[in-house]
């Protein structure tokens, strides 16, 4: 049989290639926006904070130029099965990025407004949230690029525990307010930021979802207790099966 | 409304009657069940080891590269490749229940039964409009004149041509346009009434308009009809059809629901196919 490993229309490809390329280019500013967001807060750094703030219309113009070169794939060459299914994950991903850098920039806004005040020590508390969601949106592209079932489906669980997260922390820093209500407004934007913190982890939820469509063409959203934990328990049977065909075996063939 | 001639029975209604409160949907039988098909034509092993079940009413495609075997196998489901020297075939090819390649069984009957579209339109270029439909009805003996009237325009407005022929019955069929012709023919399928229609790529020498009319006439058309599609045109069979087989070298690779096949076929060469990987 013929290579299979590229399409008959090179520009198929190459039209499949420019959207994962801005794809991946968004993803990587916008881990690159979370991060910084986070070192606004610790480093009481200002212009970091609108550097951050800045950033955002590239990642905003990346999200307009995926969904156009997907909807201008979808109108040239009516991709199905696996390209359909990558190209409306990646319109959908886009879509969720912008989201998180959106997040990212609420961060950069409070914290420019926390460091003209006093330092905040408890500023600290957010440190395994913002390592907890930088890990999972490195994660979910890890495993989008490397087309990892398993990595991609151990993300919604985690999102969970990051919701127990903004739950403790909130708790904590009202606890503190009572005791420092001079500093209510502060505690409140901290509060806000682990907020965003934590819809930053949902976009990524979503992400991780729209990851195992395209590679597995299951839906896991809104599966409650029912949600697999793994390849296999999404897969059963057919998880060998789907490695072997990754790997190019056909039982046709 | 009568049927011109039937050598096999026709097939009786599926299951027991439900209660009035709570009809059952009847349950879809095979209008053919194909197990173990093989195809020759001299030396040339065209279709090898088919097996498949085409339900009743729903809309099954074929799709698969030049060579195939899919106008093979469209063919063998009404004894049309019996007219090419030197084809042989074994296995099994059941019709509604009844062995279609049984001792008894007339083809010619088993062709009205079982109506064929071609890819190019061909009317009787010698006939009117009105006798392009009716010639099969006439062919059979049928001369009644009101019967024929009735049953010409009911299938043009089956076929979705009336409005555009209903004034120039007397036109030459070939007068019409390519999308027109084609529906003539389908009108005149349609005629005599088959219980199943197989299409053998039948828009494919027609323009956008004309293909969205017949495609919408299939989708009309499979309210009351078996309909088997051979189609080079992936997005067609994706539109128009309930099932679809990938054939490729002249064997099944995946036969599925089609909404299946084309967002997660189960073959790896399938994908590779419908994706335009090899071809």
């Amino acid at each position: 049989m013929a290579d299979t490993s590229r399409h008959i229309l090179g520009s198929y490809d190459a039209a499949l290639s420019a959207l994962q390329n801005d794809l991946l280019m968004m993803a990587s500013l916008c881990e690159r926006n979370l991060r910084n967001s986070l070192g606004c807060l610790l480093q009481r750094d200002e212009d970091l904070c609108n550097v951050t703030i800045a950033d955002d219309e590239e990642i905003d113009q990346l999200e307009k130029q995926v969904d156009k070169n997907g909807i201008d794939l979808l109108r040239r060459f009516q991709p199905v099965a696996t390209d359909l299914r990558h190209v409306v994950a990646a319109m959908k991903l886009a879509g969720n990025l912008e989201r998180i850098a959106d997040q990212a920039v609420n961060i950069a806004r409070k914290a420019r407004k926390l460091n003209r005040a006093p330092l905040l020590p408890e500023v600290h508390f957010l440190d395994p949230m913002y390592r907890e969601v930088t890990s999972m949106l490195s994660d979910v592209l890890r495993a989008y690029t490397e087309n990892s079932i398993d990595l991609a489906i151990s993300i919604p669980a985690r999102d969970k525990t990051l919701d127990a997260m903004n739950h403790e922390i909130t708790e904590n820093l009202t606890v503190q307010m009572t005791k420092f209500p001079e500093r209510i407004t502060e505690y409140l934007d901290l509060i806000f930021i682990a907020r965003h913190l934590e819809r930053a982890g949902d976009h990524v939820k979503n992400i991780a979802e729209d990851v195992v469509f395209a590679i597995a063409a299951e839906d896991i959203r809104h599966m409650g207790a029912q949600r697999p934990g793994s390849a296999a328990d999404l897969l059963g049977e057919k998880a060998g099966e789907a490695e072997a065909w990754k790997a190019g075996d056909s039982v046709a063939s | 409304m009568e049927r011109t001639q039937d050598i096999i029975p026709l097939p009786k209604p599926a299951g027991p009657s439900a209660p009035p409160e709570t009809p059952a949907p009847p349950a879809l039988r095979n209008a053919f069940e194909v197990a173990n098909l093989d195809v020759w034509y001299g030396q040339k092993h065209a279709v090898q080891g088919i097996t498949l079940n085409v339900p009743e009413r729903t809309i099954t495609a074929i799709i698969g590269p030049s060579g195939c075997g899919k106008s093979t196998f469209l063919r063998c489901l009404n004894r049309m490749h019996e007219l090419v020297p030197r084809s042989r075939m074994t296995g099994s090819i059941l019709f509604f229940g009844e062995d279609l390649y049984a001792a008894q069984i007339d083809p010619a009957v088993i062709r009205r039964r079982i109506g064929m579209v071609f890819q190019k339109s061909n009317p009787f270029p010698t006939m009117s409009i009105a006798e392009n439909v009716t010639v099969g009805l006439r062919l059979n003996g049928i001369r009644n004149r009101a019967f024929l009237r009735d049953r010409m325009e009911q299938s043009l407005r089956m076929a979705a041509l009336w409005d555009e022929v209903k004034d120039d019955l007397g036109k030459p069929g070939v007068s019409l346009s390519g999308g027109q012709q084609q529906r003539l023919c389908i009108a005149r399928a349609i005629a005599t009434q088959p219980e199943v229609l197989l299409m053998d790529e039948p828009a494919s020498a027609l323009d956008p308009i004309a293909t969205m009319k017949v495609e919408e006439l299939i989708h009309q058309l499979s309210r009351d009809y078996t309909i088997v599609i051979v189609t080079h045109n992936m997005q067609q069979a994706s539109r128009v059809s309930d099932k679809t087989a990938f054939l490729y070298l002249g064997r099944l690779v995946e036969f599925n629901d089609t909404d299946q096949l084309f967002t997660r076929p189960r073959e790896k060469q399938t994908e590779d196919y419908i994706s335009g990987r090899f071809g």
